[in-house]
């Protein structure tokens, strides 16, 4: 509400400062509140249409037994009997194990822009060199991923070669092991991304205060800790979002090419699962609810977010 | 390490060579990062250029795998595909995301805010979540296995972002400007023809160069919605190759890197509004 009176002001003072038009400025007005609805309409059509009434639809489905042609109502114990499915558990269990792999997918890219931003000869080759994988598809990075982690692959040699043969392993073969090397990839394909939000956070830091530190005798490891990184604060939630909805929403690519999924349900994640009911299984009721339990959940990081960038406004640092 | 042979030649102070040795090892760091993140890249291409023999010994280099990769995957025509799904939707999604993104920041009406608010919204819809109904919906259309299937879901994925990235490069074009092109007479839709979207070139091209990555990289969407060869794109050809089991992995790499190979070019080209785009989207 106040974000769109905030919004409609400047036009009503622009509109008040001519008072010898106001005839014409009204007609005006009119025409102009015409052209913006009809110029919004196909946007609207569009997200109305493909995005909020699917999302309807589903919740609708959600609560049938449902194969695509067919629905059955079963109501909202659908979503009892689904939550009492301990492979669901398994595959939300998936989820928050690989949420632990954020703090390596926000970390590591703090690193690196901290390196480019010292300005070391080369450092805009080396950025857009960091950025690069952003372009290419998790499909492909996901096919060079399976090539690293496979026993004969890089991975392995390299621990032959330090002398750790022993701890030598197909990574992709155990459940467990398998989410690690998943992690290990996101987080991969996430340090270009994160990198470049950091480097423009740093970009726009302050460098009085940087200096003011210095002068206080603050060593550059005092600096980046107690100074930059809670300056950074703003750049570090918005990472921390794109980086969470990647790993709940983004991952679909990578675990087909990977995995499917497996070893047993060892890489599902919820949107994998969504998939595989619907489209493997046919049961399109439970990965309309799956996709739902889903939807829920970014909804609740997006809350978390406003809630966050909210007391902070409180705050004002 | 180099920087230090320095010293016998100009004798410098300790405090310059104290300082080139810093600046040697940042360099060599990021070097080594460098390495980590072309790795996939040298990867792709060294083992594309080997037999499945050669692959397996790790010895010898040959072009047969390029020419298998050719008979096994329709690539010219896959590449098309892509090409055509990409330039028709992002067609699409510029149509509607500059003509809202304009009415949003100009031509605001009663409830205008609103209505900006929910078509943003939809930004937190995962595909996952409508993938299922849109399916159906699509399937009783006669849309499935048609590029227009596709396109519309991805018109749909791409739009609120765009819209958002386009109402917020207007909102920094002058009111006064706008009011003056109207007041001549050029009535608002030309006044957004002529004035407004010259204007907004450089925000055009960024929505052009993510939505062209994200759509050129998507598989879930043409998994669903092209499982016909005849439509499917790169990216999906790729995976139903990998998943069948059947080929060497030097065709896979070789297959990896042709899918690749479009939008690295897009990437190297366009970097810049990338990153914009990319920055644009916290909101400053």
């Amino acid at each position: 509400m106040s974000t769109v009176q905030a919004a409609q002001q400047p036009a009503a003072t622009a509109v008040a400062a001519r008072p010898g038009r106001r005839r014409g400025g009204s007609r005006l007005a009119r025409r102009r509140r015409r052209a913006g609805l009809l110029l919004s309409l196909p946007a609207v059509i569009v997200v109305v249409a493909l995005l909020g009434l699917p999302i309807g639809q589903a919740v609708y489905y959600s609560m049938t037994t449902w194969d695509g042609i067919s629905a059955t109502w079963i109501g909202p114990s659908a979503y009892s009997t689904a939550l009492s499915d301990p492979i669901l558990w398994r595959v939300l269990q998936n989820n928050a194990l690989l949420l632990l792999s954020i703090p390596f997918a926000i970390g590591i890219p703090l690193s690196i822009a901290a390196l480019l931003h010292e300005h070391v000869r080369g450092w805009r080759f080396f950025r857009s060199v960091y950025f690069l994988p952003t372009a290419i598809s998790w499909v492909v990075i996901g096919m060079v991923a399976v090539q690293f982690f496979a026993l004969s692959g890089l991975m392995n040699s390299m621990l032959r070669l330090v002398g750790l043969a022993s701890l030598q392993t197909d990574m992709l073969a155990g459940q467990r092991s398998a989410l690690v090397a998943l992690a290990i990839t996101f987080v991969w394909s996430m340090l270009g991304t994160n990198t470049i939000i950091f480097l423009t956070g740093m970009a726009t830091l302050d460098q009085t205060l940087i200096e003011a530190a210095r002068v206080d005798g603050l060593s550059r490891w005092q600096i980046f800790f107690r100074v930059t990184v809670p300056l950074l604060k703003r750049f570090i939630q918005f990472s921390f979002v794109i980086t969470v909805i990647s790993a709940f929403s983004a991952l679909f690519s990578l675990i087909f090419v990977m995995t499917n999924g497996g070893p047993g349900f060892g890489t599902t994640t919820l949107e994998f699962f969504v998939y595989q009911s619907a489209f493997a299984q046919g049961q399109f009721g439970t990965g309309a609810l799956y996709g739902i339990i889903l939807f829920v959940i970014m909804i609740i990081v997006g809350l978390v977010q406003l809630r966050l960038i909210r007391s902070e406004d409180g705050e004002g640092w | 390490m180099t920087p230090l042979t320095a010293a016998g030649t100009g004798r410098p102070t300790a405090a310059v060579t104290r300082k080139r040795l810093r600046m040697g090892t940042l360099f060599a760091l990021m070097a080594v990062i460098a390495v980590v993140m072309l790795y996939p890249f040298y990867y792709m291409l060294n083992n594309a250029f080997r037999t499945q023999s050669q692959f397996e010994q790790q010895h010898g280099h040959s072009a047969v795998s390029w020419r298998q990769l050719f008979t096994e995957l329709p690539v010219g025509r896959e590449l098309l595909n892509s090409t055509i799904i990409c330039v028709t939707a992002i067609a699409l999604i510029l149509l509607v995301a500059t003509t809202a993104g304009f009415a949003f920041a100009k031509l605001r009406y009663r409830g205008s805010g609103t209505v900006f608010l929910a078509v943003v919204a939809a930004l937190m819809v995962p595909l996952q979540s409508i993938i299922i109904p849109e399916y159906v919906n699509l399937g009783k259309l006669g849309l499935i296995n048609t590029y227009l299937g596709a396109i519309m879901v991805y018109v749909a994925l791409g739009t609120p972002f765009a819209t958002f990235l386009m109402a917020t490069y207007y909102r920094g074009i002058s009111d006064d400007l706008i009011e003056a092109a109207v007041m001549d007479g050029l009535g608002y839709g030309r006044t957004f023809l002529r004035i407004a979207l010259p204007l907004s070139l450089p925000a055009i091209a960024t929505v052009t160069v993510l939505q062209f990555i994200q759509i050129w990289d998507d598989l879930l969407v043409g998994l669903l919605f092209l499982q016909n060869p005849q439509q499917r794109t790169i990216t999906v050809g790729l995976a139903a190759l990998s998943a069948g089991r059947t080929t060497s992995i030097p065709v896979l790499m070789a297959g990896s890197f042709i899918s690749a190979l479009p939008a690295i070019i897009v990437y190297l080209i366009f970097q810049r509004h990338l990153i914009r785009g990319l920055t644009l989207g916290m909101g400053k």
